[in-house]
């Protein structure tokens, strides 16, 4: 009896938890399909339901809401980031993890403490330097700014990749394979799960980033922005009352792929905080 | 340390040994740098060093050469326009732009400190050349040479590309950013329309003075203290609560685990900016939370304990400095619980459970037994992502900035004077700074002393995790 009572305790703490948890998503979800634009400051649930929000993100397009050009603009600068990004990280990882040359441990250090310095801090420079190329206000800056320095992000890769065993690189080594061919033909294939982890993480990143497009992006052409540029935009003060449905809509609808994403990513998450030394 | 300084020391012997030993094929390398291969027969690398060579020369005296003789004054030539009423066009005359000039020396020092580097390696590589004909050994060809590109120097071709990369995205901007400190770059001296120049450190005294026209030493002060508050808080509530929760999900009483966690996930897979600007709105002064605390009375209540003014009908949640600095925390900890808790979990899977086992026949308590055992291995393993987690906090922007931006307005004039809040971290200080006042200079002072922060607490990390790097042990 004692321990009916306190397993359906212990799940009721669970469950509230949860609930606190989940509140501002369910929000977020009803809010998306209310009739009434504004904010609804004293009713949860909206009193008149519609599919208005949707249509007016994909269909009805004015100055202000574009989203089908911002969930293709942030596509196409996801895609060309993960893309550049994972054959960076893939470059870094293989030549720390496999190869050996001098200098190696310097350089691995070097990295390792340059990627601990936060991107935010020299964003203005890094502004100045597009600028100076012209590279504002373009997605090609974009691609740059979130795919450049990806190299440096090589330590869960590696950390992978330290576990295949030497021996078969060593093998095909004696067969005459050059140092190449072992990196394309054995390396990358037993790598794939890393590969899936780095492909996704690096394709989250437009998506989820906020500081570095609004500063990049400032022409205030709505037809450039990405789709958290655009959603901030409608949270302004002026525009607030008109689109705040909209903007919950356009939250739901970014959400679902990023979400399902992220559940797939997020076994490998673990890992690569604790540095692989969960293995124990 | 030592063996930096050994491996440096040797970085330059094996230079002076070249030069020294080398014969007068090598000497005359030293000037025209292809000589020494073609001397060996490997003409098309003796070809590439002259091209490089003429490149580099190309580079400084039409690149480099007139950006640098302006690096010390950044620019003396005003921009100005002339408006000739006649062909109603207007002259613009060649005017320097400060900023160009500090960028384009910057990376023409690069250039040639990246130059000089490549120098001595083939001083050194033109000297190996002779040592192997001395020697009568095997002297590559090219089509060898290239493919050892592929082979036994794969890593060069690896890093190529990757290194640029960080250069241009990385290491050139925190160079450029420390240039800026200690220039008087802002609103009033804004290329092309007007110069900047060099000022000294008279940018860093601003910052820690405090005077009735200068307020910045007063605002770091403030800014500082809570930064660090938040970073302590933030890291610590999180990284806390996470592990407690990791714990009750994966009690073995529990049922469903795989369910809660994935609810708990849920609310992370959202991009945080939706979450975020949405929970602003959802304590918004006039906001939903507001309402539901009016109507059954919360809000009096807390009037009438003191915590709300007695002047507002509502809570200020993200308006009031105090009010706001502990919602930031509260929402933060809602944000940051369930990362902490996918680590925690993948790690508590990992406790020995002999240990615990044993503990618990020896009469511990389950308190005990978190204090004694899970938290000490809790902290080995995830003690050096406490101290990046502790980093990232201290540059958490997307949190503060989401939360506050348009909503939060300071009534401290002295703050306001250096547009700083209360709520501020350093980042987001200066990330106002430059979007919307553009006082490049403070902002390049702030970032440079925030990066000295976390360079502090990121080599303790750093020490550790090269020490316990086990990569080896697998291979």
């Amino acid at each position: 009896m004692k321990k009916t009572i306190s397993s359906i305790l212990r799940h009721l703490v669970l469950l509230l938890l949860a609930v606190v948890w989940l509140i501002p998503i369910l929000w977020l979800f009803v809010t998306s399909f209310s009739g009434y634009k504004g904010i609804n400051t004293s009713h949860f649930f909206p009193e008149t339901w519609t599919l208005d929000n949707y249509a007016q993100l994909f269909f009805w397009s004015d100055s202000i809401v574009q989203y089908n050009r911002w969930f293709m603009n942030t596509l196409v600068i996801a895609i060309f980031t993960c893309l550049i990004s994972t054959i960076l990280v893939l470059m870094v990882s293989y030549t720390m993890s496999k190869l050996r040359f001098p200098g190696r441990k310097q350089l691995m250090s070097f990295s390792i403490i340059l990627n601990m310095f936060p991107g935010v801090l020299s964003m203005i420079a890094i502004y100045f330097i597009l600028k100076t190329f012209n590279l504002t206000n373009s997605h090609i800056g974009m691609i740059i700014v979130y795919s450049a320095g990806a190299g440096l992000g090589f330590l869960i890769c590696k950390g992978f990749m330290d576990t295949i065993s030497v021996s078969l690189s060593e093998a095909a080594r004696l067969e005459g394979a050059s140092e190449a061919k072992i990196f394309f033909r054995i390396i990358i294939p037993l790598s794939k799960p890393i590969i899936v982890y780095t492909v996704i993480s690096s394709f989250l990143i437009p998506w989820g980033d906020f500081v570095f497009a609004k500063l990049m992006l400032n022409s205030g052409i709505a037809t450039d922005w990405t789709v958290a540029i655009g959603l901030f935009n409608m949270l302004g003060k002026s525009m607030i009352a008109k689109y705040f449905s909209v903007f919950c809509a356009g939250g739901v609808v970014i959400s679902v792929p990023i979400s399902i994403l992220f559940l797939i990513m997020q076994k490998f998450y673990v890992e690569g905080i604790t540095g692989g030394s969960v293995k124990g | 340390m030592k063996k930096a300084l050994s491996s440096i020391g040797n970085y330059f012997k094996d230079f002076g040994i070249a030069f020294v030993k080398g014969d007068v094929w090598v000497k005359v390398s030293a000037v025209l740098m292809g000589v020494g291969y073609i001397a060996r027969k490997q003409v098309i690398n003796g070809i590439i060093m002259f091209l490089v060579e003429a490149l580099f020369a190309v580079l400084c005296v039409g690149y480099a050469a007139p950006n640098l003789a302006k690096f010390g004054t950044l620019g003396t030539v005003q921009f100005e326009q002339v408006f000739d009423p006649l062909t109603m066009t207007s002259t613009i005359n060649d005017y320097d732009n400060s900023f160009l000039i500090l960028l384009n020396s910057i990376i023409a020092l690069f250039l040639i400190l990246v130059f000089v580097i490549f120098w001595i390696a083939n001083m050194k590589a033109v000297y190996r050349l002779q040592v192997r004909q001395e020697n009568k050994e095997h002297i590559n060809s090219f089509a060898e040479d290239m493919r050892a590109l592929f082979n036994e120097k794969f890593h060069i071709t690896l890093l190529t590309l990757p290194t640029i990369g960080v250069i241009l995205m990385n290491i050139l901007p925190i160079l450029v950013l420390v240039a800026v400190a200690f220039t008087n770059y802002d609103q009033q001296h804004m290329p092309p329309s007007a110069l900047f120049t060099w000022v000294g450190w008279s940018n860093f005294k601003n910052l820690f003075t405090s005077s009735v026209t200068v307020t910045f030493g007063y605002s770091f002060k403030k800014v500082l203290v809570w930064t660090l508050e938040w970073a302590v808080l933030a890291t610590f509530t999180t990284y806390i609560g996470g592990i407690l929760l990791a714990k009750f999900i994966n009690n073995k009483k529990t049922k469903l685990p795989k369910m809660w966690r994935t609810l708990f996930i849920i609310a992370i897979a959202v991009p945080q900016f939706v979450t975020l600007l949405l929970v602003r709105n959802f304590f918004a002064d006039s906001g939903i939370v507001n309402t539901f605390c009016n109507s059954i009375g919360f809000t009096d209540f807390l009037k009438n304990v003191g915590l709300v003014p007695a002047n507002l009908s509502y809570i200020p949640f993200l308006t009031n400095p105090g009010w706001a600095k502990v919602m930031i925390v509260i929402i933060n900890i809602w944000v940051g619980i369930p990362y902490q808790m996918l680590i925690a979990t993948g790690v508590l899977m990992n406790i020995p459970e002999d240990q615990i086992e044993s503990a618990r026949i020896d009469g511990a308590n389950p308190l005990q037994i978190f204090i004694k055992i899970t938290m000490p291995y809790m902290l080995f393993v995830t003690g050096p992502s406490l101290i990046t987690d502790f980093v990232k906090n201290i540059n958490n922007f997307n949190v503060i900035y989401l939360l506050t931006q348009d909503v939060f307005v300071t009534s401290d004039q002295l703050l306001a004077n250096s547009n700083a809040k209360e709520v501020d971290l350093l980042v987001t200080w200066l990330f106002r700074l430059t979007n919307e006042y553009y006082n490049y200079k403070m902002a390049s002072v702030i970032g440079i002393i925030v990066f000295i922060i976390c360079a502090a607490f990121t080599l303790v990390t750093f020490t550790r995790t090269i020490k316990g790097d086990k990569e080896e042990e697998f291979q």
